[in-house]
């Protein structure tokens, strides 16, 4: 690169203001689309995670019939190279009945029901860590939670109690429920749960399940009820899941469910004295999915390829032994799907959601690009001069244009590489920026405010009387917009932008992505540099002549 | 052989659809070390040529010969070589960039002509030369200064030596007092005579008859040719 051109570049930077505002202009934009798409990737990752966590990694499902023998089979899969662990449950809809109101007359909701095993069931999600109800770890723990925070008082009872899913203490049946099934619980600001009233604190009181059974013909049948104690409440952190899902034993499941091991009678043949009929077998209790986990270093598909193997050889195995009266579904009336393939229609709008933000802010860079173009139209306009200068002196239509697009060049980087700056701090900080944003100012925030604006204000009067208007307009603008931010802030009240109800969770992603800053940041620099060339090129074709007559 | 010659050049402009005829077979030539006014009114396409002799502008037809050899014919890369290497400019508005100081400025044509590894290793020869020429036009405690705190005799003899920089075998002023007091302009002519009487050949553009007469020739351009 010629010698003049470097020079001419750096003097063009470090004079004027122009290039600073380009620069700015780029490290804002820069800035912007890198914090959201952090933001949509940290919540998409979060949400995959969540999806493990709700379900392990492979989910072997039959609904309503389920599959007989599931003892078996998950001896089967737990003998797989790739999985760690596997559980049976039972999923159905049913009714709850909650405790409340006082009176004869209570509430009834409608909920996804899950008889599991727990103690399988925990080997396979994360199902003990989203125990809600837990007392504090250490003294420092539970002096750090809100007085009227249940878990400060609370013993191991519950807990040992969700994990066994038995009121220990009576023997009884033990529910665990999301935490939003009830509307007792509130959400508070630090992300912790009260009662809305300290009397309905779930894990006192009762409901009662009410499922339907269907016959193998498709029919309903008489409904079975039970009553179960609530023993703790589960926080998976997908608030759709934390709506709608209740917890139960799974015997209690399959009893309700009729999906339990029953006699099989004769009804063909002659009934007893007392009208029984001759038993002449019995049918196995059946379970409707059966998650397995991945150990460390299997993915999820590659377990699902094992897992359908699998259970391939279960049904011809079963299906061959003569002493089975029942036999498990068909492989094709079987679904076998990964947790990512079944959390499809979560996902999907939320990646559908990322994309179309790409898209968004592509166009913010397109603004970006146009800015720069309008600066280096401006700059080259006012330019055109020293052009016919350069020109007469000797340097080609190449070496002007150099100059235009390294300084592009130059803005763009430094734009980018502050923006990526610029996006890093904010996007670690997100939480309590937005938690900052949630409180009420600090009095010296706004009073400091207030006395930069009274500076402002002397420094236009002091303008006035030195009879400068442009610097009576800017010190007047200056205190008029701070005295604006200062009356901002002393009326702010706080608000929160993010709701954990909409965005399934509790606090905002803060970690970078990093891939996505390099895209970003690489796309800031070409949008410099574009919109840099355009005028760039202008000033190459500038006739010398022209331009040394140029005023 | 003439250094510099014009032979029957025309220039016309173009303003959206009408044409103005500038210069109409226009002939000029410069003899190596002399001192040639071309002095016409205002409009006359002084100006014109000049850019034409200088290379920053080719003719419509006719020809201009730099020693014999066709610049008109040549590349836009040889063009610009031949500005840098063979021609100084020096302008009635000085044209100095605003943004360089006064060293840097007397030192462009050195930069934009050479190479990168050549600055490196000439660098304290051409910025010695630059400090010399500033030095012998009164101007050495002036060199950090940028060209918007000098005043206008000042800024004139930067641009005379920027415009000797590099060695060039012609200087082409164009109203190189046009814009001065007469006291300065009688200031700026002495240092062009100066250099004149070391060896360099002037080509210089007025429409001032007295000013005119401090070179060693006239030629009068009216109506587009040299009367
Ligand atoms: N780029 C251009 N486009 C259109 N017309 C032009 C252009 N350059 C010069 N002209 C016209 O050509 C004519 C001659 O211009 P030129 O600058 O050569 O005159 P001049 O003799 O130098 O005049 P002055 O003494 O006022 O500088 C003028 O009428 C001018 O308007
Ligand atoms: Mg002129």
């Amino acid at each position: 690169m010629a010698v003049h051109t470097q020079l001419l570049v750096r003097r063009y930077l470090t004079t004027r203001i122009i290039p600073l505002i380009a620069v700015a202009a780029v490290a804002l934009c820069t800035a912007l689309v890198i914090i959201v798409v952090s933001v949509m990737s940290g919540f998409l990752e979060n949400l995959r995670n969540s999806g493990r966590t709700l379900m392990g990694d492979v989910v072997l499902s039959r609904p309503v019939q389920g599959i007989p023998w599931y003892g078996e089979l998950v001896r089967d899969l737990e003998a797989l190279p790739g999985a760690q662990a596997a559980s049976p449950l039972v999923d159905t809809y049913g009714l709850v009945r909650m405790p409340y109101p006082d009176g004869p007359s209570k509430d009834v909701v409608t909920a996804q029901v899950w008889a599991i095993d727990p103690e399988s069931f925990s080997r396979v999600t994360d199902f003990d860590r989203t125990i809600w109800w837990k007392p504090a770890a250490s003294r420092e723990e539970a002096l750090a939670m809100g007085e009227d925070d249940p878990r400060r008082s609370i013993g191991d009872g519950p807990l040992n109690d969700a994990r066994a899913m038995r009121d220990l203490a009576t023997g009884r049946p033990g529910a665990l429920l999301g935490m939003h099934v009830s509307v007792a619980n509130q959400r508070q600001r630090d992300g912790s749960y009260r009662p809305r009233v300290a009397h309905w604190w779930m894990p006192r009181h009762e409901v009662s399940v009410t499922l339907v059974p269907i016959s193998e013909r498709g029919t309903v049948s008489q409904s079975n009820s039970r009553t179960f104690k609530v023993v703790n409440e589960v926080m998976s952190g997908v608030f759709q899941v934390d709506r709608n899902r209740v917890f139960i034993p799974l015997k209690d499941g399959q009893e309700l469910l009729r999906l339990d091991e029953a006699p099989v009678v004769d009804t063909e043949a002659e009934p007893d004295a007392d009208g029984n009929y001759p038993v002449v077998g019995t049918s196995p209790a059946r379970a409707t999915q059966v998650l397995v986990r991945a150990k460390p270093g299997t993915t999820a598909d590659e377990l699902k390829e094992q897992v359908e193997k699998a259970y391939e050889q279960f049904w011809l195995r079963a299906s061959a032994d003569p002493a089975r009266r029942t036999k498990p579904p068909a492989p094709e009336s079987v679904s076998i799907m990964t947790w990512n393939e079944r959390l499809r229609d979560l996902i999907g709008p939320v990646e559908k959601e990322r994309q179309m933000m790409m898209i968004l802010f592509s166009i913010t860079g397109l603004v970006c690009a146009g800015l720069i173009l309008a600066i280096f139209w401006a700059i080259v306009a006012e330019k055109t001069r020293d052009i016919g200068i350069l020109r007469a002196t000797g340097a080609g239509r190449g070496g002007v244009m150099a100059i235009f697009l390294r300084y592009g060049l130059a803005i763009g980087v430094a734009g980018a590489l502050i923006g990526t700056g610029l996006a890093w701090v904010v996007v670690r900080n997100i939480n309590d920026i937005h938690h900052a944003l949630g409180e009420r100012a600090p009095t010296w925030a706004w009073a400091g405010t207030f006395l930069l604006a009274a500076f402002a204000a002397a420094g236009a009067v002091r303008a006035l009387v030195r009879a400068s208007a442009l610097g009576t307009l800017l010190w007047s603008v200056g205190a008029l917009a701070l005295a604006g931010v200062g009356a901002g802030l002393m009326l702010h009240q706080g608000f929160l932008m993010w709701d954990p109800a909409v965005y399934y969770f509790a606090t905002i992603p803060s970690t970078m992505d990093w891939a996505a800053a390099r895209v970003i940041g690489a796309g800031a620099v070409v949008c410099s540099v574009l919109g840099a060339a355009v005028p760039a090129a202008r000033a190459a074709d500038i006739d010398p002549v022209r331009a040394l007559r140029y005023e | 052989m003439p250094l510099l010659e014009a032979e029957d050049v025309h220039r016309t402009y173009r303003l959206g659809r009408t044409e103005v005829p500038v210069l109409k077979g226009a002939s000029i030539r410069v003899n190596p070390g002399e001192w040639v006014a071309i002095l016409g009114s205002s409009g006359s396409g002084k100006s014109t040529l000049l850019h034409l002799l200088g290379g920053l502008d080719r003719p419509d037809a006719g020809a201009v010969r730099f020693r014999g050899e066709s610049i008109s014919r040549f590349s836009p890369r040889r063009l610009d070589r031949y500005r840098n290497e063979h021609v100084g400019f020096v302008f009635q508005f000085y044209h100095l960039l605003p943004e360089l100081n006064v060293l840097e400025n007397t030192m462009i044509p050195a930069m934009v002509g050479v190479g990168r590894l050549e600055w490196m290793r000439r660098r304290g020869e051409i910025r010695e030369r630059a400090r010399a020429l500033l030095d012998r036009f009164g101007l050495s405690h002036r060199v950090r200064h940028r060209p918007a705190e000098l005043s206008g005799g000042e800024r004139q003899r930067v641009a005379i030596a920027r415009a000797l920089m590099h060695r060039p075998d012609v200087l082409m002023a164009d109203e190189p007092t046009g814009n001065l007091d007469a006291k300065t302009g009688e200031a700026i002519l002495e240092t062009l005579a100066e250099q004149h009487r070391a060896g360099l050949t002037i080509v210089m553009v007025t429409h001032d008859q007295w000013i005119a007469a401090r070179a060693d020739r006239i030629v009068h351009l009216v109506d587009g040719r040299v009367a």
